[in-house]
């Protein structure tokens, strides 16, 4: 069997010649295409590449949003590339957390109640403090009772944070976090996420910005769905100009 | 997770008020017409009546009885329906937020929860608000009824304290189970859908809705080929079903049917039709709820007032046919029993038959099989009655303590014994010697030869008397004499004025039963049709905000909403028309095999009514919403996600 011939991996992220394929026959797009990739427990890394590189794709099939046609997915040692519907809810609850650009908040529910709801959902009730605590953290102690649309984006977006954050999940999956906010909004919010990669957490961004891929460990650049380069520990201008060198 | 359905019960109130709305309205209905039936099957004959009188009321009982029960079973029927496909619907609106929660940790079963426990409270309360409604309801029911005249004036419903909770586990119940369905269909959404900026859309025909439609389709078409094998009362029966099982079958297979019939349309060219007929091809499951309480509406209303008239029609057709007089009197039966005698005794006149209907008991079968209901009997004399029903038949047996099966008969044929009883007079259980042929519109079901009864029992019931003229005779002075010798209150028709008059009572009678069956009902199926509007349009801010930001006025957008609408409305209407064409098909069929000659009639003023309310109704719901919906400038509604 393909899994026995996995070394055991402390990595928190693990892609072993995942390739993903939408659509059949002369229309098929090759989204992702035999990437193996680990990325390290505690640590922040970035995923950039041009439009339709199948850098979404790649975040989703490495959060088990997303089944891969073939190839392994490995998230903190587990393998989750055959999972059934229940162990992927279970890991959701648990393990890793989302944050998008589009903040996806329940607009019914309050802030609190929106940073409470993974917890609620796995049939714990948190203690209050708990959840004014996750707030305070993004800044928001003020806000608890208010609804997503009472809130900026950049608030909204602190509050997915701490929503994404209170099961203490080992892997943060942001998708483009801070495409839809403004400058100042933004560095709020990849503070939020430096904070996490230091206290252990990892994080895994897609992003289009160089400037907030430079907040990030390292940078994963990404084309035809294959990875393409990576680069540790760069500033903005090297990111952007990487980028540049593969055509985006 | 109460907590949650709350907090999205209190977001989403427009599309949950519809809902409620149609639990309330569905509960409302069914609690009248139940309270009604109640009262109705066990009320008594008004003291001191008379021993006919008090069998007359018994008849009359039984007609109301039976038009409550089948307005019950209606409203029971579309309160299923159009429950059910609200609900259906109002999940099926939010497949985003349910893949949301799926992407925090929501299991299915938190998903399928959430989703009965929404259902839960929206049944409760509009089983509530339904069963307080319904004590208003109750008032114009009983109004309608006692105005068509199928209850006593005074007549009113009680109420009984085991029917709220009734009603409310019943309405309870109903919005569970309409959401069931939806709800597992909805559990299935992958998370990931809450990230698609553009909702995929559900995959709306299932393997087992195609099953569920095709299986109606077929019985359809089944009851249509039996139709012409049922006699004169089954295959009437048979024949009304038919539009049932199709409208049903129609409506379940909508969301294929109705996008295709409505995109032939829409007019072409036009940038606003191309839209709409766009919209059409990508909404298919707002079509389809739109479409659907259309078609069953417009299937039932037409097949079954479709089939009424046309049988009226053959009643009448036949009758003509087989009745042999120049003119008729209508009068009432004397103390002596000798207006037969008088009215034969006229100059000119050639045969005359005086037939009395009365109301009476009649118990067929002995022993543990017996059953005993209120029939019409016909007091003939046999003679006169072959001379003026030449099709009849040799009615020669027909004398003393005998009788004979009538064109109405249904249980008894000749050989039988029937016990006959009127009023209070009992003629125990008497040989049943000869038999007419049964009529298509029905009729007496037996006939008694005169002498059997006592003319005092007669006495004050109406006559007919079907007169033939002698050769060379003068129409008018007959006419006079029978006018003289039919005592007080006489009246002498030609037979032709004579039928057409009967044909118009008939009519008028099917129509007034109608209105109270289908009225309500029709107008709960017109709220579903407007809440589907409200619902779908509500949820179409954005795409309207697209439109406009693409170019198209506001006007431009509700007049594209509305042409979309329209064309939906005129696809149900079709499709209706279809599933109702089947049950005249089987009319057609039926009526020719019991009368020689093809009969079809249809209530031309209600089909203009209810394709112009259609048209009415959903046009300016869509011009409504679609006008509100366009209300904010659509740069706002593009950049606010959430």
């Amino acid at each position: 069997m393909p899994t026995n011939a996995l070394a055991p991996t402390t990595a928190a992220v693990s892609l072993r010649a995942v390739s993903k394929t939408y659509g059949s026959g002369p229309t098929a797009v090759r989204a992702v295409d035999q990437v193996d990739l680990d990325l390290a427990t505690g640590t922040w890394t970035a995923v950039m590449g041009p439009s339709g590189s199948g850098k979404s794709t790649l975040l989703n099939c490495a959060a088990g949003l997303e089944r891969v046609d073939s190839g392994r997915v490995l998230l903190g040692g587990t393998d989750i590339t055959d999972a059934d519907d229940e162990t992927l809810t279970r890991l959701r609850r648990t393990r890793v957390g989302f944050i998008f650009q589009s903040f996806n908040l329940v607009a019914s529910l309050s802030a609190a109640q929106n940073v409470e709801l993974p917890l609620r959902l796995a049939g714990k009730r948190p203690p209050r403090a708990d959840v004014r605590e996750a707030l305070r953290a993004v800044g928001l102690a003020e806000r608890a009772d208010h609804r997503p649309r009472q809130l900026s984006g950049g608030q909204q977006q602190r509050v997915a944070i701490a929503r994404a954050l209170i099961t203490r999940p080992q892997v943060l999956f942001a998708d483009e976090p801070t495409g839809a906010l403004d400058s100042s909004a933004a560095r709020g919010v990849l503070d939020l996420l430096r904070a996490a990669a230091d206290g252990g957490q990892s994080v895994v961004m897609v992003t289009h910005d160089p400037a907030a891929a430079a907040r990030a460990d390292a940078t994963v650049l990404v084309r035809d769905g294959r990875v393409e380069d990576r680069v540790v520990g760069a500033d903005a201008v090297t990111v952007a100009a990487r980028l540049a060198a593969m055509g985006a | 997770m109460l907590q949650l359905s709350w907090a999205g019960l209190r977001d989403r109130w427009t599309s949950f008020a519809g809902a409620v709305l149609t639990v309330c309205l569905g509960v409302a209905l069914v609690q009248s017409s139940l309270l009604l039936l109640l009262a109705s099957a066990t009320a008594d004959a008004p003291a001191g009546s008379g021993p006919v009188a008090q069998v007359r009321f018994e008849e009359a009982r039984v007609v109301a009885v039976t038009v409550l029960a089948v307005t019950l079973a209606l409203a029971a029927f579309l309160a299923v329906f159009v429950i059910a496909s609200t609900f259906a619907f109002t999940v099926d609106q939010r497949r985003r937020d349910l893949a949301l929660l799926r992407l925090v940790g929501a299991g299915r079963r938190q998903v399928v929860r959430l989703l009965l426990g929404e259902a839960l409270l929206l049944g409760v309360l509009g089983s509530l608000a339904g069963s307080a409604l319904g004590t208003g309801v109750v008032r114009v029911q009983t109004w309608l009824m006692v105005r068509v005249g199928l209850l006593p004036a005074g007549a009113g419903a009680r109420w009984h304290a085991w029917v709220l909770p009734a009603c409310v586990g019943v309405g309870t119940a109903l919005a569970l189970a309409g959401v069931f369905l939806a709800a597992r269909r909805a559990a299935r959404v992958r998370p990931l859908e809450a990230l698609d900026a553009e909702e995929e859309p559900a995959r709306v025909m299932t393997r087992g809705r195609w099953t569920t439609g095709v299986l109606l389709g077929a019985g359809a078409v089944v009851l249509l080929a039996l139709s012409p094998l049922g006699g004169p009362a089954g295959g009437r029966a048979m024949a009304v079903c038919v539009s049932l099982l199709a409208a049903l079958a129609l409506a379940v297979l909508a969301p294929v049917a109705v996008p295709a019939l409505a995109g032939a349309l829409v007019p072409r060219g036009g940038v606003l039709g191309d839209l709409a007929r766009a919209n059409l091809r990508d909404e298919v499951r707002r079509s389809a709820s739109t479409a659907a309480p259309l078609i069953v509406l417009v299937g039932l209303l037409l097949g079954q007032s479709g089939a009424a008239w046309s049988y009226t029609e053959a009643a009448v057709a036949q009758l003509r046919s087989t009745t042999a007089a120049d003119l008729v009197v209508e009068s009432t039966a004397d103390a002596d029993g000798a207006l037969a005698q008088r009215l034969s005794a006229v100059p000119g006149v050639g045969s005359a038959s005086s037939e009395v209907e009365l109301p009476a008991a009649l118990t067929t079968g002995s022993g543990e099989t017996a059953f005993t209901g209120i029939r019409r009997v016909l007091v003939v004399d046999p003679g006169a009655y072959e001379r003026a029903h030449p099709t009849s038949g040799s009615l020669q047996a027909l004398r003393g303590a005998a009788v004979a099966a009538g064109p109405g008969a249904l249980e008894s044929s000749t050989g039988d014994r029937v016990g006959v009883r009127v009023g209070q007079v009992d003629l125990g259980p008497l040989p049943v010697v000869a038999a007419v042929p049964q009529a298509v519109g029905g009729g007496p079901a037996l006939l008694l030869p005169a002498g059997l009864l006592p003319a005092e029992l007669l006495q004050g019931s109406a006559v007919r008397t079907f007169v033939q003229l002698q050769g060379g005779s003068d129409r008018r002075q007959v006419a006079a004499a029978l006018t003289a010798a039919g005592g007080r209150g006489a009246r002498v028709s030609d037979v032709q004025d004579w039928l057409a008059r009967s044909a118009q009572q008939a009519g008028s009678s099917d129509t007034s039963i109608l209105v109270v069956v289908m009225g309500l009902g029709a107008s709960y199926a017109l709220i579903g049709v407007v809440n589907a509007g409200v619902v779908a349009t509500a949820a179409r801010r954005r795409e309207f905000a697209t439109a406009r930001a693409s170019g198209l006025t506001r006007r431009q957008v509700v007049g594209s909403a509305v042409l979309e609408t329209w064309a939906v409305s005129g696809a149900g209407l079709l499709l209706g028309a279809l599933a109702a064409a089947g049950t005249l098909a089987a009319v057609l069929i039926a009526t020719a095999s019991a009368t020689g000659t093809a009969s079809i009639d249809l209530p031309w003023p209600l089909v203009a009514a209810v394709v112009t309310g259609a048209f009415a109704v959903t046009g300016a719901t869509s011009a409504w919403t679609a006008w509100s919906a366009t209300r904010t400038a659509p740069v706002q509604l593009l950049r606010a996600r959430e």
